[in-house]
């Protein structure tokens, strides 16, 4: 706290101001045009370069840990990895965009630099060391999402689900902001870490506790776990389909790593891991309501984006699962980061596949309109059945890897068990709800019905075949990311 | 120095019924106004404390809270506005178009 920042700071946050600077430009852009025909490709390119200077600093980082502005920001391998998994969602969900925006004509070209500058809140709350910093990078990366979730201003649907979002959204900043206020008032401090070094002294302390609860509750927010989702399937719906994507891919592993960076510091004390107001009680229950829940109400819907959405809570029950599996086996988060990068992946893969399949005034998301799409359009189906395999946990995916390595780790821990077998017997009931679009792409007959027509994009088909390579080799050579999962530990 | 306990339970309060009024007030706007109630009882509570502690860092972040506060109210208004031109209402419970 006593040291000044140095200029060479600057140099450190690299990744974090180029993605800023390249969102000005990307406005700039979208000023001096009036076609906003090629901001997407831009934005993209941007993110390439982002994802390009993170895998260096990746790669040359020394220390395990690296304290930055005094130690507001934190540069470890942990946080440079979930910054590639934002910059990799950006990149496919601009791409996505792109077409799916030319498509239907709705948005304004800020649109691009808004989804830019929400990629850097969340690599703000990745590289926190200090609540300031958690504060500003949520709500960074939360106003430009209610933004983008309400950008189609022509459709009720996308308004409305703005405006839920956003409500719910503020109360957990609010939440979240009293808490930290609680926080400071027990400790005397904002830094994670000081808060954390002081935890001891306040084991019984009302503030404290409360303080906790509350910054946890706005994190379950976030992430979306189960008595806090009811926000997540109106949500989901009514946004435009690259932004339910996004929020599914990116803004949850911002919550889920803002979690884990949580549960290794100001949770980590003993006293709160296991004693009788223990957290990981609570968040065993989260856990296991959130996976059940999920995947229970998703068995029943039959417009296919309201299905992503609830499979994407169940989802966060099992990445909870690994949460909790961090502090318990010695803060080894590889397990968790791998299945982020594939769930980011996949479910922007399988949202593009929804946006691709929709034309103008018929976006097509019931299931019935699907049917037959199999035999028209043979790469997409194919594409679609990767990444429903991949959600499901079926072999040759990155999914299946994933799980198993998230559910093999966390075995470690007798108490963790349980929760394993449910998490196992839920991940059958889901592949019930994700065969249901490759039935209805493959072996139902569309009849005299209309049925889908997709969109012609070929930054979309781009975006698409990306994704499903990364989940195709993720899953058939996992051993690179695997062990760069596995270096991207969090600096002590 | 003694009026620290009073502040924090005023601010509490206040978080309080910023909380009730998010829940059962049934006007957009009027949630709006008990969300920033929520905010200013963080701020509130920051200012207590750091008085009673005697540093600055309370003021800093109070500061920062304000100006998030004021970013968030920019574009939960201009939400509200694409709401009211779409829905013609702001009353809660006419946003049920995706309700299962």
């Amino acid at each position: 706290m006593s040291s000044a920042f140095k200029m060479a700071d600057f140099s450190f946050a690299a990744p974090i101001i180029f993605v800023a600077l390249w969102a000005c430009v990307v406005l700039l852009a979208s000023a001096f045009s009036t076609k906003s025909s090629k901001l997407g490709p831009l934005t993209a390119f941007g993110f390439v370069i982002g994802l390009v200077i993170t895998g260096y600093f990746w790669t040359a980082l020394e220390q395990p840990r690296m304290s930055v502005f005094s130690g507001m920001l934190v540069l470890d391998r942990f946080s440079l990895f979930l910054d590639m998994i934002f910059l990799l969602a950006g990149l496919l969900t601009s791409l996505v965009a792109h077409g799916y925006v030319e498509e239907h004509g709705f948005a304004e070209s800020e649109f691009y630099a808004v989804i830019a500058l929400s990629v850097v809140g969340m690599m703000l709350m990745g590289h926190a060391g200090d609540f300031i910093i958690v504060v500003i990078g949520l709500e960074t990366m939360s106003l430009g999402v209610y933004s983008l979730v309400a950008s189609w201003t022509d459709k009720r649907k996308s308004t409305e689900a703005g405006l839920k979002y956003f409500v719910m959204g503020a109360v957990a900043s609010g939440f979240l902001v009293y808490g930290i206020a609680l926080l400071y008032g027990a400790t005397g401090s904002t830094r994670l870490l000081v808060i954390t070094s002081r935890a001891a002294a306040h084991i019984g302390d009302p503030l404290y506790i409360i303080g906790l609860f509350m910054v946890f509750g706005a994190l379950a927010f976030k992430v979306a776990l189960v008595p806090f989702h009811m926000w997540t399937p109106d949500a989901y719906e009514g946004a435009p389909t690259p932004i339910t994507g996004f929020m599914a891919a990116a803004v949850k592993t911002a919550g889920f790593g803002l979690l884990v960076r949580a549960v290794s510091t100001i949770f980590s004390g003993e006293s709160f891991a296991y004693g009788s107001t223990g957290w990981i009680n609570i968040a065993w229950m989260l856990s296991m309501l959130t996976m059940t829940v999920g995947n229970v109400l998703a068995l029943r819907q039959t417009n296919i984006k309201r299905m992503l959405a609830y499979s994407s809570i169940a989802h966060a029950g099992y990445i909870m699962l690994g949460v909790i599996a961090i502090p318990v086996l010695g803060l080894d988060p590889s397990a968790v980061l791998l299945y982020l990068l594939q769930y980011a992946v996949t479910t922007i893969g399988a949202f593009g596949v929804v946006a691709w399949v929709g034309r103008r005034d018929a976006e097509n998301t019931g299931l019935e309109q699907w049917a037959g799409l199999g035999a028209r359009k043979p790469a997409a189906a194919l594409a679609m059945t990767i990444f429903m395999l991949s959600l499901g946990g079926i072999p040759p995916t990155a999914g299946f890897f994933a799980k198993l390595y998230l559910f093999k780790s966390a075995m470690g821990h007798p108490s963790l068990l349980i929760l394993v077998v449910i998490a196992a017997i839920n991940s059958v009931i889901s592949i019930f709800y994700y065969l249901k679009p490759i039935v209805a792409m493959y072996f139902r007959d569309a009849g005299g019905e209309p049925i889908a027509e997709p969109m012609r994009s070929s930054s979309l088909s781009v975006a698409i075949t990306l994704a499903a390579i990364i989940v195709f080799l993720l899953g058939m050579v996992p051993g690179s990311a695997l062990e760069m999962a596995i270096k991207s530990t969090i600096g002590g | 120095m003694t009026m620290i306990n009073e502040l924090l339970v005023f601010a509490a309060v206040l978080f309080v019924i910023g909380v009730i009024g998010v829940i059962i007030r049934r006007n957009t706007l009027i949630v709006l106004m008990s969300v920033e109630l929520m905010l200013n009882a963080a701020n509130l509570t920051f200012i207590a404390f750091s008085r009673a502690r005697g540093d600055v860092l309370g003021h800093g972040f109070t500061l920062m809270i304000i100006a998030l506060a004021a970013a968030e109210a920019a574009v939960g208004l201009a939400i509200v506005v694409a709401v009211f031109r779409s829905h013609k209402t702001v009353n809660v419970d006419k946003f049920n178009l995706m309700k299962r």
